[in-house]
């Protein structure tokens, strides 16, 4: 694992809130390198959480709005964002009451660092 | 007698796959969890040793399985397109596709499978059934249904194959999707039944008897009302006409529903959609050119996805999806059973004024809904 990945993950998964933090190639679907809470499997969550990338990716493309920046999803007990811009892509996955302000802003951060 | 793998089949197909995820062993261990009722190690097996193995047939066949288990069609369907990729004459890959596409009303792309499947297994009687059914109401539906159909830009409905009208009576939807699932489960018709029982694995469903497929047929609407929260199935079996009647008739336009949120710059429309990403009202406009359509078409699939991994991860039901382009941001939040809303502002706009102004987008579509029930 590179410094530059190491520490941005790091970075991220001491963000309040958030329960698990992972870069992953968003092409393989494969972890790139994670910080996981307990129960979650780093490479479901990958192959998971990168098919989502790729086919909103392509759907939005196809409505001719340009590449997929990020995609955060809200559900009854939590969120997660998504966000890349090349090969890979960040991955958090946050309580419900986390704050959201703050995670997106060390998401953006994190894919500036891994660009 | 044997019942299955060993103890110490399982340790030695365990240290493989540890020592190499891409180990061929990974198919019979994955097939092992998943008979043990372990789905999400199976899942992780199959997922694992496929990204090594792209190419294994059997592995895209087991991960197609595994996903019906797991309540996940479409990407079972996946699966199914994949495999018959890389093996044009699988029986399995065709029957599986045949069935996923009948039911979701799909005539000509399960007509296509089904007929693929019966040339390599011609005495297949599931199969047969599928086909038969699939005549008769093609035979019965006639002219005017399928200009209709074809009208509104999607195929006609079709009532659902014979192994999920089985379960046309039951008042728990994913029992009766379950049921389904099994019976369309490639590997479960691969071996002989009574080798199959032996192991103590689910064997297909026999096709429903003609009676009883015959009455279901004739009734497709009363079996969706029989499972109102079906799902796929409910879609399905919704027409075009009973979807036009979801938007308020009172004589508005439903293009202009969203249009007192229009006043605001970043607010470029939004979208009231069904559940096959046809537009109920509103619109959206995005650098002087209408994207409504492109954006329906896009959202649905989306939010399936959106859907299925929240599942997936345990995280609990989808509520709202924010998704930023180079160009817009969008909002996407389930509205009433099946419906959808869409919500796009121009890039750059503040995520919690999208929020507002999504909330406010849902009050106008309720409003809208409200005034076309009678």
């Amino acid at each position: 694992m590179s410094d530059t990945v190491a520490s941005t993950l790091d970075r991220l998964s001491h963000v309040p809130g958030v329960r698990s933090a992972m870069i992953v190639d968003a092409e393989a679907g494969v972890p790139v390198a994670s910080e996981l809470g307990t129960g979650a499997s780093a490479t479901a969550v990958a192959a998971l959480t990168a098919s989502l990338f790729r086919r909103t990716d392509e759907a939005v493309r196809q409505a001719a709005l340009g590449g997929l920046g990020s995609f955060q999803l809200e559900t009854e007990d939590g969120h997660l964002v998504v966000a890349g811009r090349r090969e890979l892509i960040v991955v958090v996955v946050a309580d419900r009451d986390a704050q959201l302000g703050l995670i997106r802003l060390e998401v953006d951060r994190a894919v500036e660092a891994l660009q | 007698m044997r019942n299955g793998p060993g103890t110490a089949d399982l340790q030695r197909w365990s240290e493989e796959v540890a020592r190499d995820p891409g180990s061929p062993s990974f198919l019979p261990l994955a097939e092992a969890y998943r008979r043990m009722g372990k789905t999400q190690a199976a899942l992780r097996l199959c997922l694992r040793g496929l990204e090594r193995c792209p190419g294994s047939v059997d592995g895209h066949l087991l991960l197609a399985r595994i996903y019906l288990e797991l309540g996940e069609r479409e990407r079972a369907a996946d699966e199914w397109a994949i495999t018959a990729r890389l093996d044009p004459d699988n029986f399995d890959a065709h029957r599986g596709l045949g069935f996923f596409h009948l039911e979701r009303g799909e005539y000509a792309s399960a007509g296509r499978h089904l007929e693929r499947a019966a040339l390599v297994r011609p005495g297949d009687p599931a199969v047969q059934e599928a086909l038969a059914v699939l005549r008769r109401h093609l035979a019965r539906s006639g002219a005017a249904s399928q200009t209709a159909a074809t009208a509104n830009g999607s195929e006609a409905p079709v009532p659902p194959p014979p192994e999920a009208r089985n379960g046309a009576g039951s008042s728990a939807p994913a029992a009766a999707a379950g049921r389904a699932e099994t019976a369309a489960q490639p590997g479960a018709t691969t071996q002989p039944p009574a080798a199959a029982a032996e192991r103590g694995e689910e064997v297909a469903q026999p096709p429903a008897p003609p009676a009883a497929a015959e009455s279901v047929e004739t009734a497709p609407q009363a079996a969706a009302a029989a499972q109102p929260a079906a799902g796929a199935a409910t879609k399905a079996e919704r027409s075009p006409a009973e979807a036009a009647k979801v938007p308020g008739a009172g004589g508005r336009d439903p293009a202009r529903v969203f249009e007192p949120l229009s006043r605001e710059a970043p607010f470029l429309g939004a979208l009231l959609l069904d559940g096959r990403g046809l537009i109920l009202a509103g619109s959206v406009r995005a650098g002087g050119t209408t994207r409504s359509e492109a954006l329906g078409a896009a959202v649905g699939p989306a939010a399936e996805e959106a859907a299925r991994t929240a599942a997936l991860l345990s995280i609990g039901r989808w509520r709202g999806i924010l998704i930023e382009t180079d160009r817009a941001l969008l909002h996407v939040s389930p509205l009433e059973e099946d419906l959808l809303l869409l919500v796009a502002t121009e890039c750059g706009t503040p995520v919690g004024w999208v929020l507002r102004t999504a909330e406010r987008a849902a009050e106008l579509a309720r409003r809208f809904l409200a005034e076309g029930v009678v």
